[in-house]
């Protein structure tokens, strides 16, 4: 096991994090398949509105690859699909049959049997399950080709964004899950299976498994994070990535012949009545995780962490790569004499407001505190960033069309962790920026 | 509903696009941000953001400055108090520097934010804080007795030609309050000549003000008469260490007091608003070359060469322009590793301009002047050993 020191990043000190108790919730009335947070694929639809379908049975294939099928959370009716501009698939919701809800079966695999089978096998098998969007490949996190061996695949159990479910509390009793979950990925990647944790944090009984731990803040979690850090050469560059609850899900399809469904959330930040883990399904209902009416107006729901989730209203659903829900406050008012509050519980990375002597938990908010602004090149975003891209001048290089500079600098390195634009006093968007950077070069290769 | 924030809604409709002020919305924008924060939110992820803002970067800069402003007003008093021969008196003294100081101030504000407000409306963009942090520290570079008519034109050339032109805030490469300087020094020499500075003198009659020149601890310093010697002309001259740290002496403005700048630029190396490399880096840079010329220092070479090296960073405008000028971060080096060597470029400079050019007796606005020209080369070389490290990705 290696340890790996990341001096980069940011804790962050917010109100609100989950406990650590684990509450099952109820199956809610209906659940739904969000394609358009699936970054790359172009969905067919392969179910029309009032189409009766099971757990298990398809939804919808990628144009670029139909090989790679997306199938049905729930057994029930599609009651709604629902398009967006330009007829941009937004979410398939299926009404649920709550007493009868059916489920296709597939053939399961024993830990024994994989020894067996070849990897093609084991590939094919997960195409034919309809998981393998559990895979993502860096840098641009999207779905990656079913044909091709990846250097390497590696698997987070640590989480440090705001906030995260805690690997403690997914992975408790599921420990057998787990190891068979990373024998599946031996076979996939050929023995080239990265596992790292939380070096800050008491093993839990992860030790056997991981190869890796390390040290630092957010967005130390991320394996592209660790890959920047340890990367020998170019060819690790499009390694994998499956997500820890992801590979629980393998495991269990594979274990049990059935599409798994289940999903392990968490309710967090400032504004959460209750901030815990909730178990329950993958595409829950938000208002299913929170009483969206005991809420006041000042509220932002998010899907998925606060530097990286989409925001969303209470009738929004969780989409398949989002394991959190956060609450915090909108923060829509204009503070009076907002320049001159010496800010002992205003959070901040910088040493200019007095919360850096406050120990206490802050109350984050969604307000911009500024206007946009030229960059001043105060390097904040340079000290902050994990991989040691200069983002100040990434940036200045992509709005002067200079692609090729800017990936000398690092730009597919960019984990995406939005540490920049946080901390940006000219509030400057700049992960967004490299964001849409990184996917126009995306498409500009795919071509 | 607070009063303030009544007024600013009453008025803010006229500012609005299709009202009849709509042009000067910038305008009202600033003065409204100085009252309120935004109350604008994120749209997308991030979703929180930082609680700082470049106003607030801007605002503890020029509270940093205040102090120097402030001793700025009470040592023009006491040097004229002292120039006339009359006996100090605090209150009136303070009273005499505030006429004196107070007026460029204004004037420095009133065309600083004048040609910024003329600017962004033309642009129809916000105004940036910036040139507040350039109103305030241009005066304090000025002798007190400067024409008001000077100053006006030293911060419109020092706002225009040294930042507008290039966009504003952000965008400049040179260090827009020094830029004014400059110009005022080499187009108006009588009045800014850097081997004399004018005090203003309190005379008892009815004539209250007039104004003397004596010669700057620089230039005593230079005409030392022997090796080994040039701590204790200055010190004949009224100049010793103590005089120097505290910035007692007629000076520019604001930029005598080596104390002051020090705890300025502690403050902000603190915040975290200034960075330490280039701070350090200047010293070093300024103590290094010191020793050295020291060394050369000897028989037949000028005695200046043999001045105790730490004397640099208390005599004349060095310590403001380490604190305050160099550290500006725009037209810096936007590296770290650059500005570690941009520092130590402008240290070696000055001390260099000083001592073998007689006629540039104070070298660090040029020294920082000159290396604000070069940071963009440095930062290229930055980068590029920095590119070199790292395995590519594409």
């Amino acid at each position: 096991m290696y340890d790996v020191y990341i001096r980069k990043g940011y804790r962050f000190r917010m109100a609100g994090t989950p406990s650590k108790e684990l509450v099952s919730l109820s199956d809610p009335a209906q659940l739904a398949f969000l394609p358009e947070k699936i970054p790359y694929v172009k969905p067919r639809l392969k179910v029309a509105e009032q189409d009766r379908v099971k757990i298990g049975s398809i939804l919808f294939e990628d144009k670029h690859n139909p090989a790679i099928k997306f199938l049905s959370p729930a057994g029930g009716v599609v009651s709604k699909i629902q398009f967006g501009p330009r007829r941009v698939v937004e979410a398939i919701i299926v009404d649920r049959d709550c007493d009868n809800e059916q489920s296709v079966t597939f053939s399961s695999v024993s830990p024994q049997d994989l020894n067996e089978l070849s990897r093609e096998a084991v590939v094919d098998h997960i195409l034919k399950g309809g998981l393998w969007w559990t895979f993502r490949q860096l840098p641009f996190r999207r779905i990656p080709d079913p044909r091709q061996k990846p250097p390497a695949i590696i698997v987070s159990l640590c989480a440090k964004e705001p906030f995260q479910p805690q690997p403690e509390v997914y992975l408790r009793d599921r420990a057998d899950l787990m190891s068979y979950g990373l024998k599946i990925l031996d076979k996939l990647a050929q023995g080239q299976v990265m596992v790292f944790s939380d070096g800050n944090q008491p093993a839990q009984g992860h030790d056997p498994w991981l190869t890796h731990r390390v040290f630092g803040d957010y967005p130390a979690d991320d394996p592209g994070t660790l890959l920047y850090h340890i990367k020998k050469s170019a060819d690790q560059n499009r390694a994998w990535t499956i997500g820890g609850q992801d590979l629980l899900l393998l495991a269990q399809f594979l274990s049990r012949g059935k599409y798994p469904v289940d999903r392990i959330v968490s309710v967090g930040g400032g504004k959460a009545p209750t901030p815990r883990h909730y178990h329950t399904r993958l595409g829950v209902p938000l208002r299913h995780l929170v009483d969206a009416d005991a809420l006041d107006d000042d509220v932002r729901f998010v899907a998925g962490g606060l530097l990286r989730g989409y925001g969303s209203t209470a009738e929004g659903f969780m989409g398949h790569y989002e394991t959190s829900l956060n609450l915090i406050s909108r923060g829509d008012r204009a503070e009076f004499l907002a320049l001159f509050n010496p800010g002992i519980d205003k959070p901040t990375y910088s040493r200019t407001f007095l919360s850096r002597l406050n120990p206490g938990n802050l109350n984050y908010t969604c307000n911009i505190h500024g206007e946009r602004r030229a960059c001043i090149a105060c390097l904040h975003c340079a000290d902050v960033c994990p991989v040691d891209i200069l983002p100040h001048m990434a940036y200045k290089a992509i709005c002067a069309d200079e692609i090729e500079e800017s990936l000398e600098h690092g730009l597919l390195d960019c984990v995406e962790c939005g540490l920049c634009s946080y901390v940006c006093p000219s509030k400057i968007e700049l992960s967004r920026t490299f964001m849409a950077a990184k996917a126009a070069y995306a498409k500009e290769q795919a071509e | 509903m607070n009063p303030i924030h009544r007024l600013f809604l009453s008025q803010r409709k006229r500012f609005e696009p299709g009202g009849r002020l709509a042009r000067w919305q910038p305008f009202f924008k600033s003065i409204e941000n100085v009252f309120f924060g935004t109350a604008e939110i994120t749209t997308q992820s991030p979703h929180p953001r930082d609680s700082l803002s470049v106003q607030r970067y801007m605002m503890l800069v020029i509270m940093a400055v205040l102090p120097c402003l402030f001793f700025g007003m009470y040592n023009v008093g006491l040097q004229a108090f002292l120039a006339a021969g009359r006996q100090p008196d605090l209150w009136p003294m303070f009273w005499l520097g505030t006429r004196t100081v107070m007026p460029l101030v204004l004037i420095s504000y009133l065309f600083g934010f004048g040609w910024e407000i003329i600017f962004s409306t033309i642009r129809k963009h916000p105004i940036s804080e910036g040139v507040f942090v350039t109103a305030i520290l241009f005066p304090l570079t000025l002798p007190p007795t400067i024409p008001w008519w000077q100053a006006a034109l030293g911060i419109s050339f020092g706002v225009v030609i040294g930042k507008e032109v290039f966009g504003g805030t952000g965008r400049n490469f040179l260090n827009p309050a020094l830029t004014g300087r400059a110009f005022l020094y080499f187009a108006y020499p009588v009045q800014m000549s850097g081997d004399a500075v004018w005090t203003v003198v309190a005379s008892k009659g009815a004539q209250a003000v007039d104004a003397m020149t004596t010669a700057t601890p620089l230039v005593v310093a230079l005409a030392a008469p022997e090796t080994g010697l040039v701590e204790k002309t200055l010190s004949k001259a009224g100049f010793d260490g103590w005089t120097l740290f505290l910035g007692l002496y007629p000076d520019s403005i604001g930029a005598s007091s080596t104390l002051l700048c020090l705890l300025g630029a502690a403050a902000l190396v603190i915040m975290g608003v200034a960075s330490y490399r280039i701070i350090l880096g200047d010293i070093i840079g300024i103590i290094g070359m010191g020793y050295a010329l020291n060394w050369l220092a000897g028989n037949g070479a000028m005695p200046y060469l043999s001045l105790n090296p730490w004397y640099h960073l208390l005599m004349g405008g060095t310590a403001f322009g380490i604190a305050f000028m160099s550290t500006d971060p725009v037209s810096a080096p936007d590296t770290h590793a650059a500005r570690w060597i941009y520092g130590i470029c402008i240290g070696v400079l000055t001390v260099l301009i000083r001592a073998f050019n007689p006629a540039y007796p104070e070298g660090i606005m040029l020294a920082i002047l000159f290396m604000n020209v070069f940071a963009p080369l440095i930062d290229h070389m930055v980068v590029r050993g920095k590119i070199r490290k790292r395995i590519p990705n594409v």
